[in-house]
C-alpha cells in the first residue's frame, strides 16, 4: 500500500506542533601545551579543504598606548631586511591565503585562512616576516596617513562620536578609556613600534586555535614553530569601576539623526547572574521580537533597529542598548526606554514571552554548536574567562530554570534609569 | 561539489534540496524574482519596502517572526535591484513551523495601515541612517544615474528619494504582492539532514495548495551603449574627495564577468595592485583605492574607487590614472599571477561553501539565473581564463568612453 502523495495543509491557522531541543553536544578541541608554555587548540574532521590558524597575543589596545598598538598591528608583516610588504602579499597569494590582524581591548588576534594543504606554507611566510619584521619607515608613514585620514571619515559618524565618548565615561580612570585622538597621529614612534613587537608578540604568545584536517606531521611543523614565541604574559593589572552617570549630548550640526547608547556597568560569564540575566537582556533587546525592538521600531517607528547587549572581556563586562533614531524622536525614545526597564520591574514577564525567548535561545546555542569552526569559536569564549565547556551546560541549565520572578528581581537591581550612563550625538 | 535535488510543484514553484548530514539545523531559503529594477520609475524603493511589509503577518498568521522564534530559529531578508531573499534558519525537528510560515505569506499577506505606516517610518529611518547621514553615503545614490541613463538600475534598492515611499498606498502595495509574490516566481531551497520523500512530502503539504498565478513578463529598458565620458562633481560635507570611475561591463552569465571579476582583484590588490602601487605609493594621490564588480544580473559596473590625499586634485589624479589604464591593457598580466588569482579565489569560495545559508541562498540564484549546477561548475568558467583574454578584456573594458566618474567634492 502506497501513502497518499501528500496532503494539504487543512486549516493555516494552526501552526506546527514544536519539538524541543533535547541536547546539543559541546566537543572539545585537542589540546597539547606547547614548550613554551602556550596552548594550542586544535580542531579536525571537518570533512572539507578549509582550514585556518589564529593567534592570539597579549597586544591589545589597552596593554599600551592604543596607537602603537594599532600601527604596530597593522604592520605586522609590511617588511623585513630581505622582503618588502609586497615581496612578502605575493608569496601569500601564491598559496592562495588570506589573513587579518583584529584588535581589541586585551588581544591581537592574528588570523591566516588557507585551503588545509596549503596553510602551513602560508604560516611558514607569514612566521618569517613576523619574526623579522623591520616595520619600515615608508610603511609606517603611509599607514599612519591613511589611517588618519579614515580618522577623519569616522569622527563625522554620529554612532563613532557616541559610543566613544559611552566608552570613555563608563570606563573613565581605566586604561579602557584611553583612545586615539586626531592629533595623536603626528607623535607616531616606530622605535616604540618595535619594542612593542618584540614585548607583547614576539614575548607575548597567548594561545593558539588551528581548525582544519591536518596530518601529525603538519602538526608537529605547526607546534615546532609556534615554539619560537615566548609566553611571558604581562600580570592582570587590578581594575576598579568608576564609571561617571547621567546625559551628554554632543551636538552635530545638520545631523539627520542621533546616535544613542545607554547602559551601565555589569559582569561577565563568571558571575553567577550571568545565564539569567542574559535571559532578561534577550527579552528587552537582544532580538527581533524583543520589547525594545516592538516598542520603538514596529509600533513607533523611530528607527531602523535597536538592540541591548552585554559586552565582555576577561576582566569586566557592560551593558548597553545602541540605536540610531530620528534626532526629532530622540527624547520620546529616551521616554519609551526608560518605560521598558520600569515595566520589567513592575510587571511579570508573561509565560508565553519567557517561553519563547528561552526556545528562541536554545535554537541559537544549537546553531552557534554547529560545525568545528562554531564550535571552536565557543570553546574560545569560555576558555579566555578560565571556564571549560560544562559552563553551557550550567547555561541550559540555567535558562530553563529561570523564572519570571528572578527576571523582575534582577530588572530591578541592574535596570534602573537613574544608574544608567546616557550618551548621545547628532 | 555540493549535490542537490530538484523538483516542481504544479503551480510552478520551484524546489530544490540540498542534503547535509553533519548540522542539526535547517535552511528555508525563499527567492522572488523581483528587485528594484522592476520598479516603477516613479514609485521607486517598493520591493524593499515590500519586504519590511513580509514581516507584518499573513492571512492566518498575524506575527511572522514569534512562532520562528518558538521554534528557535530567526529570519531575516535582502533586496537587491535584481531580486528578493528571505531565510529562516532553525533546529532541524522544527522544519515544518518554516515551512509553514513562508507558505502562508506566499499565499496571502494581510496587511494592515498600521503596517504600512509603520514600516515606511522604519525605512525613512533606514534611508537616514544608511544613505543620507553617513559620509559619502549617498555616493551610489549619485552614481547609479550617471552611470545607466534608460536601464532601472539607475536608482538604488533603497529608492530614488525618501517621497516615493513617503507617498505609497495600500493599494499600491496590494498590486505589488499580486503581480510579483506567487509560485511561479518563487525559489525555494532547503538545506538540511533530511530525506528527499520527507521534503518532497512536506513541500506539497504547505504549498501545493497556493493557487499558480501568470508570470509577468519582464520588459525592461536595455541601456543604449555608452559612447561618452560622463563626469560629475558634487559638494558634500566629507574630509577628502573621493573618486568613484564607473566601466560598464558584461552581465552576470557573460565570459565578460569572470574576466571582470579576475581583473578587479588583479588591479585592486592592496600592496600587490597596480592602482596602488602607482596612484598611491609613487605618486601619493590617493590614501586609499580599489576595484570591484557589482556583479548584477544585467549589465553590471567595474568601479575603481578610493579617496584623494589632502591638497592632491581630481585632475591630478584623472591626469594620472588614465596612463595607469593604459598600462594595465598593454601589459599582459604573467601566468603565475593569473595562478595566484585562481588559488585564491579557490580558498574564498571553499570557506564561503562552508556556511549552510550561504549554500542555500548561492543554490537559489544560480537556480533562477540558469542552473543550481552552476555553484558547483562556475569555478571552471574562472579555471579557462587565459592571460591574453583577459589583456583583451581589460583593453575593451577600461574605456573611457564607457566610463561615469563620480567625484564627491569637501565642502
Amino acid at each position: 500500500m502506497s501513502k497518499p502523495i501528500s496532503e494539504a495543509i487543512a486549516d493555516r491557522h494552526i501552526a506546527p506542533a514544536l519539538l524541543p531541543i533535547e541536547h546539543i553536544s559541546f566537543v572539545a578541541p585537542q589540546i597539547s601545551t606547547l614548550s613554551n608554555g602556550a596552548k594550542l587548540f586544535w580542531r579536525n574532521g571537518l570533512q572539507n579543504e578549509t582550514s585556518k590558524i589564529e593567534l592570539h597575543f597579549a597586544a591589545g589596545s589597552a596593554t599600551s598606548d592604543p596607537l602603537t598598538a594599532s600601527l604596530c598591528a597593522g604592520l605586522l608583516i609590511n617588511g623585513t631586511a630581505t622582503k618588502s610588504a609586497k615581496q612578502i602579499q605575493k608569496a601569500l597569494d601564491a598559496v592562495g591565503a588570506y589573513y587579518d590582524v583584529s584588535l581589541s581591548q586585551e588581544s591581537s588576534v592574528v588570523t591566516l585562512y588557507a585551503l588545509k594543504d596549503q596553510l602551513l606554507k602560508a604560516y611558514q611566510i607569514f612566521h618569517e616576516s613576523l619574526f623579522s619584521a623591520v616595520f619600515p619607515l615608508k610603511e609606517l608613514q603611509e599607514l599612519v596617513h591613511t589611517r588618519r585620514q579614515k580618522f577623519a571619515v569616522q569622527e563625522q559618524k554620529v554612532s563613532f562620536l557616541a559610543q566613544r565618548q559611552f566608552q570613555r565615561s563608563l570606563l573613565a580612570q581605566t586604561v579602557y578609556a584611553n583612545q586615539i585622538q586626531y592629533s595623536d597621529f603626528e607623535r607616531a614612534d616606530r622605535a616604540q613600534i618595535q619594542a612593542f613587537h618584540t614585548q607583547q608578540y614576539l614575548k607575548g604568545l597567548k594561545k593558539v586555535f588551528l581548525v582544519g584536517d591536518l596530518s601529525t606531521e603538519t602538526l608537529s611543523a605547526f607546534e615546532e614553530l609556534l615554539n619560537a614565541y615566548e609566553h611571558k604574559l604581562p600580570e592582570a593589572a587590578p581594575f576598579t569601576w568608576q564609571p561617571e552617570q547621567g546625559a551628554t549630548h554632543i551636538e552635530q550640526e545638520g545631523a539627520l539623526q542621533s546616535a544613542v547608547r545607554i547602559g551601565r556597568p555589569l559582569f561577565n560569564k563568571t558571575h553567577p547572574d550571568f545565564c539569567a540575566f542574559s535571559v532578561l537582556n534577550t527579552i528587552l533587546g537582544d532580538y527581533f521580537g524583543s520589547r525594545l525592538m516592538s516598542n520603538i521600531r514596529e509600533d513607533k517607528g523611530y528607527t531602523y533597529g535597536i538592540g541591548s547587549h552585554i559586552v565582555e572581556n576577561t576582566k569586566f563586562g557592560y551593558f548597553v542598548i545602541g540605536t540610531e533614531v530620528g534626532v526629532s524622536t530622540r527624547e520620546a525614545t529616551f521616554s519609551e526606554i526608560q518605560h521598558e526597564f520600569e515595566r520589567l520591574q513592575s510587571e511579570l514577564v508573561p509565560t508565553e514571552e519567557l517561553e519563547l525567548v528561552k526556545s528562541y535561545l536554545m535554537g541559537q546555542l544549537l546553531k552557534s554548536a554547529d560545525g568545528s569552526y562554531a564550535m571552536l569559536d565557543l570553546f574560545a569564549n569560555v576558555e579566555t574567562m578560565g571556564l571549560d565547556l560544562s559552563y553551557y551546560d550550567r547555561y541550559i541549565a540555567e535558562i530553563k530554570a529561570v523564572d519570571a520572578y528572578k527576571l523582575q528581581e534582577l530588572a530591578k537591581r541592574y535596570l534602573n534609569w537613574e544608574e544608567m550612563l546616557i550618551i548621545s550625538a547628532g | 561539489m555540493i549535490a542537490f535535488e530538484r523538483f516542481t510543484l504544479a503551480n510552478g514553484l520551484r524546489v530544490l534540496f540540498h542534503k547535509e548530514p553533519s548540522t542539526p539545523m535547517a535552511v528555508v531559503n525563499v527567492l522572488y524574482d523581483v528587485g528594484a529594477r522592476d520598479e516603477h520609475p516613479d514609485q521607486t524603493g517598493f520591493a524593499h519596502l515590500f519586504e519590511h511589509l513580509m514581516f507584518g503577518g499573513s492571512k492566518h498568521i498575524p506575527d511572522f517572526d514569534a512562532p520562528l522564534q518558538a521554534a528557535g530559529g530567526q529570519s531575516n531578508a535582502f533586496t537587491s535591484n535584481d531580486i528578493t531573499n528571505y531565510y529562516d534558519v532553525l533546529p532541524a525537528q522544527n522544519l515544518d513551523t518554516a515551512l509553514w510560515l513562508e507558505s502562508d505569506r506566499m499565499l496571502s499577506l494581510a496587511f494592515t495601515p498600521k503596517s504600512l505606516e509603520v514600516q515606511r517610518q522604519v525605512v525613512i529611518e533606514e534611508f537616514k541612517q544608511r544613505y543620507l547621514n553617513q559620509p559619502y553615503g549617498d555616493a551610489w545614490l549619485q552614481l547609479r544615474p550617471l552611470a545607466y541613463q534608460k536601464h532601472p538600475y539607475r536608482w538604488a534598492t533603497i529608492g530614488k528619494n525618501i517621497k516615493h515611499i513617503e507617498d505609497a498606498t495600500m493599494d499600491d502595495v496590494r498590486a505589488f504582492f499580486k503581480k510579483h509574490y506567487h509560485p511561479g516566481n518563487a525559489i525555494l531551497c532547503i538545506v538540511g539532514n533530511f530525506e528527499l520523500a520527507t521534503i518532497i512530502e512536506k513541500v506539497a503539504h504547505y504549498f501545493g495548495a497556493i493557487p499558480a498565478q501568470p508570470k509577468h513578463q519582464r520588459q525592461l529598458t536595455a541601456e543604449p551603449p555608452q559612447k561618452k565620458f560622463r563626469i560629475k562633481t558634487i559638494q558634500r560635507n566629507v574630509p577628502s574627495g573621493a573618486f568613484y570611475y564607473a566601466f560598464k561591463m558584461g552581465k552576470r552569465l557573460s565570459d565578460a564577468y569572470y574576466l571582470a571579476d579576475l581583473l578587479s582583484d588583479h588591479i585592486g590588490n592592496e600592496k600587490t595592485g597596480l592602482l596602488f602601487t602607482e596612484l598611491q605609493r609613487k605618486k601619493h594621490l590617493v590614501s586609499e583605492i580599489t576595484a570591484y564588480i557589482t556583479g548584477s544580473t544585467d549589465e553590471g559596473l567595474f568601479v575603481i574607487t578610493g579617496k584623494l590625499n589632502p591638497k592632491r586634485s581630481f585632475e591630478e589624479l584623472d591626469a594620472a590614472m588614465w596612463p595607469v589604464l593604459a598600462q594595465i591593457k598593454n601589459k599582459k598580466m604573467s601566468k603565475s599571477a593569473l595562478q595566484q588569482l585562481i588559488l585564491k579565489l579557490r580558498t574564498a569560495k571553499a570557506f564561503q561553501d562552508q556556511g549552510l545559508l550561504s549554500r542555500a541562498m548561492n543554490l537559489s540564484f544560480f537556480e533562477l539565473l540558469d542552473s543550481a549546477e552552476l555553484l558547483n561548475t562556475e569555478s571552471a568558467r574562472y579555471e579557462q581564463i587565459s592571460t591574453s583574454e583577459l589583456q583583451t578584456y581589460a583593453q575593451e573594458l577600461l574605456d573611457q568612453s564607457r566610463c561615469s566618474l563620480l567625484q564627491i567634492q569637501p565642502k
